[in-house]
């Protein structure tokens, strides 16, 4: 598995074949497509649109695949979460974390999950992929967030 | 005489919180869509209360322009409440629907707490209001994605605007306003049993913790959300 710095522009490609992966281009290889949706929002944004237009593509992404009763993995940047790395970026992070949490509720009678993976700028692609897949092919976990590093310890809570 | 800019303040919380900071003393710029805002801001002035109400759409430029034109340069609060709701399944939510509550919810209180930024006192506070529902809540994607957020934004400007501003969030759960007070009786009396302390809050109780975020009593405390739900957090 590649283990690389995490892109720090714009990570979208659209797929219309499947929409099920919404993973920065380069990652493709790691994340091939099949049942559900990893939706990556670990890019800093500049201002409220950008922040708009992002969570107007998790709404869209995030509701055909419940539509489709499959799962859903968000990946969030953990110093997002935390409020580091600005407001904008911020707002995506903890936003998909809430909506990943209601969305766990209203998707599981049909066995699907909703969870959310704080990476942070070393954790290694393959290792994001490996969780998500996880993630992806079982009812539990559910309206969970799991952190893949260390720099959450001793911080506040999401 | 500072000022405290309290958004949605034209009923319920708002205007409770409104009503808790203009008896501490501040000058209230009151900012709400609706016609009832001037009603509330006669309230208030019949109580000896400097009001300034400012009838506007915050997802408009005009919008944010006009309070921050009302405000002034002394701004020592900043109270982040305007909300709206337009619940349903995700599967069944429209898009229209989707984007009014992040707009309204979220976006404007990001572009109002950015503009007003220049004119904020030493020592200000930003209090926003959040939501129970940001630790999730079934038929809420939208909402429940706006206050999570209001979450992050709180964070984020906590860290950005420290140390001369504070700023934190209050995540209110079943709060007895107009709005929770329409709930058909057996829905409301069922979410009533799941609160540990067996009541609905007070939108006043909510304006007493909004008070104390926004004094110099919680003067070592920033970029943290406060629950205030009776206790429901845990059921």
């Amino acid at each position: 598995m590649p283990d690389f710095g995490w892109p720090s522009g714009w990570w979208l490609r659209y797929r219309p074949a499947t929409m099920t992966r919404r993973v920065p281009q380069e990652w493709n290889d790691d994340f091939p497509d099949g049942p559900g949706l990893v939706f990556v929002a670990t890019a800093r944004l500049p201002d409220w649109p950008t922040v708009a237009g992002t969570l107007r593509d998790a709404y869209e992404c995030s509701k055909e695949t419940a539509g489709k009763g499959e799962s859903i993995v968000y990946v969030v940047h953990n110093d997002d979460l935390l409020g580091r790395r600005g407001a904008p970026a911020a707002m995506v992070a903890t936003g998909l974390l809430s909506a990943g949490r209601t969305l766990a509720l209203e998707v599981a009678k049909q066995g699907a999950s909703v969870n959310v993976v704080a990476i942070e700028d070393d954790t290694p692609v393959g290792d994001v992929a490996r969780w998500c897949d996880v993630l992806l092919h079982g009812a539990t976990p559910t309206g969970e967030l799991i952190h893949l590093g260390r720099g959450h310890i001793g911080k506040a809570l999401a | 005489m500072t000022t405290a800019v309290v958004t949605g303040s034209a009923r319920g919380i708002g205007a409770q919180i409104a009503a808790r900071l203009g008896a501490d003393g501040h000058r209230l710029v009151l900012v709400d869509m609706a016609p009832a805002l001037a009603d509330t801001a006669l309230e208030l002035e019949d109580a000896g209360v400097d009001v300034v109400a400012v009838q506007a759409d915050l997802t408009q430029d005009a919008g944010i322009s006009s309070v921050v034109e009302h405000a002034g340069t002394d701004v020592a609060v900043i109270v982040n409440n305007a909300g709206i709701t337009r619940d349903a399944r995700l599967v069944n939510m429209s898009e229209a629907d989707f984007e009014a509550v992040l707009g309204v919810n979220l976006g404007a209180a990001y572009r109002l707490t950015q503009a007003l930024i220049p004119a904020l006192a030493p020592s200000a506070s930003i209090v926003n209001i959040a939501s129970r529902a940001y630790l999730g809540n079934f038929g809420q994607f939208n909402y429940s994605m706006s206050k999570g957020g209001i979450v992050g934004m709180t964070r984020a400007f906590a860290l950005e605007l420290a140390p001369a501003v504070r700023v934190n969030a209050v995540a209110p759960g079943l709060i007895g306003t107009e709005m929770a007070l329409g709930i058909p009786e057996e829905i409301l009396t069922r979410m009533i049993s799941a609160i540990p302390l067996g009541r609905m809050g007070d939108p006043a109780e909510v304006g007493e913790l909004v008070a104390f975020l926004a004094s110099q009593r919680s003067s070592y405390i920033t970029g943290q959300v406060i629950v205030i739900g009776g206790g429901r957090s845990f059921t």
